[in-house]
């Protein structure tokens, strides 16, 4: 058995030399670990438990293997969070923000923008993080009240990261709106393997 | 970075390369596959961690390196050590079981600070619900290391689900997580109950060996609950031999609590480990006799128990004979009869090749042999100290002396063995327990002094130990004058002061003074032996040669200040040396010289000192005196509250008396400090409820009933957070070195403040709550301090006569004979001597000796005679001396009226 797989395993690294390691990063809820088993199974649930610490999952999509490392989102975390981006293919960093109503942000999502904001620019602002290629991705757009990307990217202050590639992208995990082209842009950020 | 972490590879075995060269002789050697890790090297291999392609035998062997320096007792800075752990956390991503074994042991091994190591906790979660059983096993134990309350309320059902789990692995790391576990969170363990109960009846060996243990656990605070297991699994479903000892434990523990009701009737409980010797295991026998002879079993009952040990003797696996031979040396030491029947086993082991097996037959034997075969065995021991090391023979001594002190008569063949023990090579622990033991043998038993001082006295004709030659010069000194013949000594004392080194020389100019100060007939000749010192290389020696001729008043004076000579050469020296040296730290250098008299003269509780035996140690038989650390730091605490400060001497502070049931919202015990004309009462508080904080806590002493305590001031307590201990102290006044007596009523008040736990904040506002404790008693055994004299016969000539005070009492129907013995010793709070108060089963009477310390500092001597008359009716004669007679008339009426 263990040689077979090792065999097999020999012959997969011939041929799909692709493989990328990612860190899924955000405040807690945002639906890291839903995006996960996304990406992974295809599947979603409403009832997720909250990470308690990180969860490392490998998937293949076509000749890529991807590595996740899906880290909790509470604050206890969020300094460990540099930790596990050290040296990864690309950083992915996950928020969801609402409308209370039309041009009304809520008070408690307000405070959380500005968290948000924070911990991912002190985040990319750390030495050993410099050059690797930024994703943001915006949440749950199924509900009518979230936020357009317009405002997304504003709020976030994505136009001031000027020192790496940057891309943002609205999905909802829900009904798998726009999964294609976050997997899609992760594939074509995949290192090449000497 | 490749390259030297390429060098450091090779470095292990070329470093090995010249060390195989120089160990020609014997190739046979296997050199370590650690050998020559080094901590810098390993870091350095760490990286590997961190590799995209992780090359999973390479981590493995660098976390083993890790797992080797660890446990060799090398420590990781902080820094180095979240490193390691952050960059082990990185092998989740393997799936290599071997290598997440590793990652296991890791983690448990670093044991990183709480907030770091919740960072593995969600993927050990998945890992404990994984398909792999070493996963699921390995994750659990290591969870349980890491995890708080609320977490645990979260896996809990898994945990459930794990302890029933058909791999034994799986369940036994369950259950020992929940022993663990069940030390901070005991009420989310008592939950699983059923299910522990569950995994006791598994056919697995460990299995039912840890659902047992913490079954018991969960239990341990319910006396029928564990009596109620005990039974239930008595009658024979424990497979797993393990399981069978901790049970005869269990069982043997729930035998001595409800004891009293199991002398007659049926006794299950005894009958199943009964029949536990007879189990196929051999733990399961060799535990269950260890529990039997422990217990107060008749004679009969003994006797199966020690059979089967007595079969173990000549077992072929040393391990068998070990546990035999130490068991029933424990049993010599309270019955030594019971042990007689094993003797000619027990001597065959004494040549056996284990040395702790040998050494334990021969302390047994020692302890069990009569007058009559005390010969044959020194005998024998002659021949078996020559190939034994230095630290068994000490143990041989040691049995020896208190042998002699046993049988006196046979001092003469005792000494010879221990003269010639002498002679033969040795270190110096070994030399020393030697020269004590004569040193004890000589001031024990009269007859001996001779003899054993002119041992001494060839002794040190040959000793490279200056300490020894010091001590037995010192000694000399004390005894040899007293003796027919002191000029005798002297020519071994003047070879000293030519042959030996300044230390030695200048402890024989010393002995020399005290033979010249104490014989008149010698002081001539000594006198020229001394000027002939003053001539001496070194100035110690000159000086004390020149004192020494001075005090004695040389020719011109004799007789001349006599008294003064000798109280100077003899008076013992009053200040403690510990005081002593304390003060003389703090002493700074100025214009003041250091003034002796100021050191403190607090005697702490030391052993009463025999006139005769200045110096002495006291033999290892005599019983400890009561703890001196506890009472120093009861001193050093007190004096250090200033309202207590000028009570004087702490004369005896009592063990904790618990005022609350165990178990209840506030645990209250308290401590009785006595002092000549003061008592106070230390109450200890625990607030055992999280949600409340106490403040303003004080204890209202009822003291109606006790007239002759008068309160004079309390010192309450401030605050009292949940899970914290407080003192709060009482004073009362009573009348100078009157052991007054009384009955106290005390009631807790205090302000209680709502806790929200989640916080940890209090509430503004508190109420005003008070909570009845139990009432105590200061009884006449609070003044007394239990000091041991070491030779009571001694000590009660030396005491006066006429302050013997003697009467008889009738104790009334009783027990039995040690139930009397043991009420009487508690009565009086006295410490019992020579080992008086076993009462050997079935006598018809019995005599115990006991010694003690009254307020006033006043010795007292007891010697109490129980007899039975009729049925179980005890009689008992009382006599005491003391130093004060008034004091003796006092422990009459202490016993008249107890």
């Amino acid at each position: 058995m263990g040689f077979w797989e090792a065999f097999l395993n020999w012959l997969r690294s011939l041929f799909f030399k692709q493989e990328m390691e990612l860190s899924l990063i955000g405040l807690q809820n945002a639906g890291k670990t839903s995006l996960v088993n996304v990406i992974a199974t295809g599947g979603f649930s409403e009832d997720m438990i909250p990470t308690v610490g990180f969860n490392m999952r490998k998937v293949t999509k076509g000749n890529v293997t991807i590595k996740l490392w899906d880290l909790g989102g509470q604050p206890r975390f969020r300094s460990m969070w540099e930790r596990y981006c050290r040296a990864v293919s690309a950083i992915v960093c996950m928020f969801k923000f609402f409308w209370l109503c039309r041009y009304v942000v809520d008070a408690a999502d307000r405070e959380n923008m500005a968290i948000a904001k924070g911990e991912l620019h002190d985040l990319l602002s750390k030495p050993s993080l410099t050059g690797i290629p930024l994703l943001v991705i915006g949440n749950k757009i199924d509900k009518p009240e979230a936020f357009p990307k317009q405002s997304f990217t504003e709020v976030m202050g994505l136009k001031t990261i000027t020192d790496r590639e940057v891309a943002c992208f609205m999905i909802s995990c829900k009904n798998s709106t726009n999964i294609d082209s976050v997997i899609d842009w992760l594939v074509k950020h995949s290192k090449k393997k000497n | 970075m490749p390259r030297s972490l390429v060098g450091g590879d090779l470095a292990g075995p070329e470093m090995a390369q010249p060390y195989m060269k120089k160990d020609d002789d014997d190739e046979e050697v296997e050199y370590s596959p650690f050998f020559g890790i080094e901590k810098g090297a390993v870091l350095q291999e760490a990286r590997a961690f961190h590799d995209p392609q992780l090359d999973v035998r390479r981590c493995s062997q660098v976390i083993t390196k890790l797992l080797y320096l660890l446990n060799q007792g090398e420590t990781l800075t902080k820094v180095e050590a979240t490193g390691v752990f952050f960059a082990v956390t990185k092998l989740f991503q393997s799936s290599d079981a071997g290598l997440r074994r590793l990652v296991y042991l890791m983690i448990k091994e670093l044991s990183p600070s709480s907030d770091e190591v919740i960072i593995v906790t969600s993927s050990l979660m998945k890992d404990m619900n994984s398909k792999t059983d070493m996963y699921r096993a390995n994750a659990i134990r290591v969870l349980c290391r890491i995890i708080d309350g609320t977490l645990l309320t979260q896996i809990e059902r898994y945990l459930k689900q794990a302890i029933v789990d058909k791999n034994p692995v799986v369940a036994s790391a369950a259950l020992v997580s929940g022993i663990h576990l069940a030390q901070a969170n005991p009420e989310i363990v008592k939950r699983w109950s059923n299910e522990v109960q569950e995994a006791v009846q598994s056919r697995a060996p460990l299995v039912q060996f840890h659902g047992l243990a913490l079954l018991h656990q969960i239990r341990q605070n319910d006396r029928l609950a564990v009596s109620k297991l005990v039974s239930s699994l008595t009658r024979g479903s424990v497979r797993s031999p393990l399981a069978q000892c901790l049970l005869i434990r269990y069982t043997s523990q729930v035998m001595r609590e409800s004891s009293i009701n199991t002398q007659n009737g049926d006794r299950p409980f005894f009958d199943f480990l009964e029949s536990s010797l007879r189990h196929k295991s051999e733990m399961v026998i060799i535990e269950a006799a260890r529990k039997i002879t422990e217990m107060d079993v008749t004679s009969r009952e003994l006797a199966p128990a020690i059979t089967v040990l007595q079969s173990y003797l000549s077992s072929s696996k040393p391990v068998l004979r070990f546990a035999a031979v130490r068991t029933l040396n424990k049993v010599a030491m309270t019955r030594p009869l019971a042990v007689t029947n094993c003797n000619v086993d027990l001597e065959s082991l004494m040549a056996d090749q284990n040395r702790s097996i040998a050494t334990l037959a021969i302390t047994t034997l020692l302890k069990t042999g009569n007058e009559s075969s005390v010969d044959r065995l020194m005998k024998q021991i002659t021949n078996f100290m020559s190939d034994i090391a230095d630290e068994f023979k000490i143990v041989v001594v040691e049995a020896i002396r208190s042998l002699c002190l046993k049988f006196p008569l046979k001092y003469r063949s005792m000494l010879n063995f221990l003269s010639n023990s002498l002679r033969e090579e040795g270190g110096f622990e070994y030399k020393k327990a030697i020269v004590d033991s004569i040193v004890t043998l000589i001031s024990e038993i009269p007859d001996a002094k001779e003899i054993g001082l002119l041992h001494l006295c060839e002794f040190i004709e040959d000793c490279e130990f200056t300490y020894l030659s010091s001590q037995i010069l010192h000694f000399l000194g004390n005894e040899g004058p007293m003796t027919s013949d002191p000029s005798r000594y002297i020519r071994y004392i003047y070879n000293r002061l030519i042959l030996e080194n300044a230390t030695v020389r200048a402890s024989a100019v010393s002995t020399l003074a005290k033979f010249g100060a104490l014989v008149d007939t010698l002081k001539p000749r000594i006198f020229v032996l001394l000027r002939r010192c003053l001539f001496d290389t070194e100035d110690e020696v000159r000086d004390r040669a020149t004192l020494y001729l001075q005090t004695l008043g040389g020719e011109v004076s004799i007789g001349n200040n006599e008294k003064n000579a000798k109280d100077f050469l003899f008076g013992s020296f009053d200040v403690p040396l510990a005081n002593l040296e304390a003060s003389l730290r703090t002493y700074e250098p100025s214009e003041e010289p250091f003034d002796i008299s100021l050191v403190s003269r607090e005697v702490r509780s030391l052993p009463l000192q025999e006139k005769k035996a200045p110096g002495k140690k006291p033999p290892a038989s005599a019983a400890a005196p009561a703890p001196v650390s506890a009472v120093d730091a009861y001193q050093k605490m007190l004096s250090s509250i200033p309202e207590f400060s000028g009570f004087g001497r702490l004369f005896k502070s009592s063990e904790p008396v618990e005022l609350t049931e165990a178990e209840t919202e506030y645990a209250v015990n308290v401590v009785k400090h006595i002092y000549d004309s003061y008592v106070v009462l230390q109450y200890n508080c625990t607030n055992t409820i999280e949600e409340q904080l106490l403040e303003d806590v004080t204890v209202c002493v009822d003291a109606s009933d006790a007239e002759e305590f008068s309160e004079i001031c309390s010192k309450p307590l401030a605050s009292l957070p949940y899970n914290s201990t407080g003192q709060i102290f009482v004073a009362l006044e009573k009348p100078e070195l009157v052991p007054a007596i009384g009955k106290f009523l005390n009631l807790l008040k205090f302000t209680v403040k709502e806790v929200d736990t989640s916080t940890g904040e209090a509430d503004e506002d508190g109420v005003e709550d008070e909570y009845q404790l139990e009432d105590f008693e200061i009884v006449s055994a609070d003044y007394m301090l239990r000091v041991a004299v070491s030779n009571f016969r001694n000590a009660w000539e030396n005491m006066d006569p006429e302050s013997e005070r003697v009467d008889e009492y009738g104790l009334g129907v009783r027990e039995s004979l040690a139930e009397a013995v043991s009420a009487v010793i508690n009565i009086l709070g006295m410490q019992p001597c020579e080992g008086t108060e076993v009462v050997p089963r079935n006598a018809r009477s019995h005599t115990c000796l006991l010694s003690g310390v009254f307020i006033g500092d006043v010795k007292v001597l007891v010697r109490l005679s129980f007899g039975l008359s009729g049925p179980n009716e005890v009689a008992m004669k009382l006599s005491v001396r003391s130093d004060d007679p008034e004091v003796s008339d006092k422990i009459h009426e202490i016993v008249a009226s107890g």
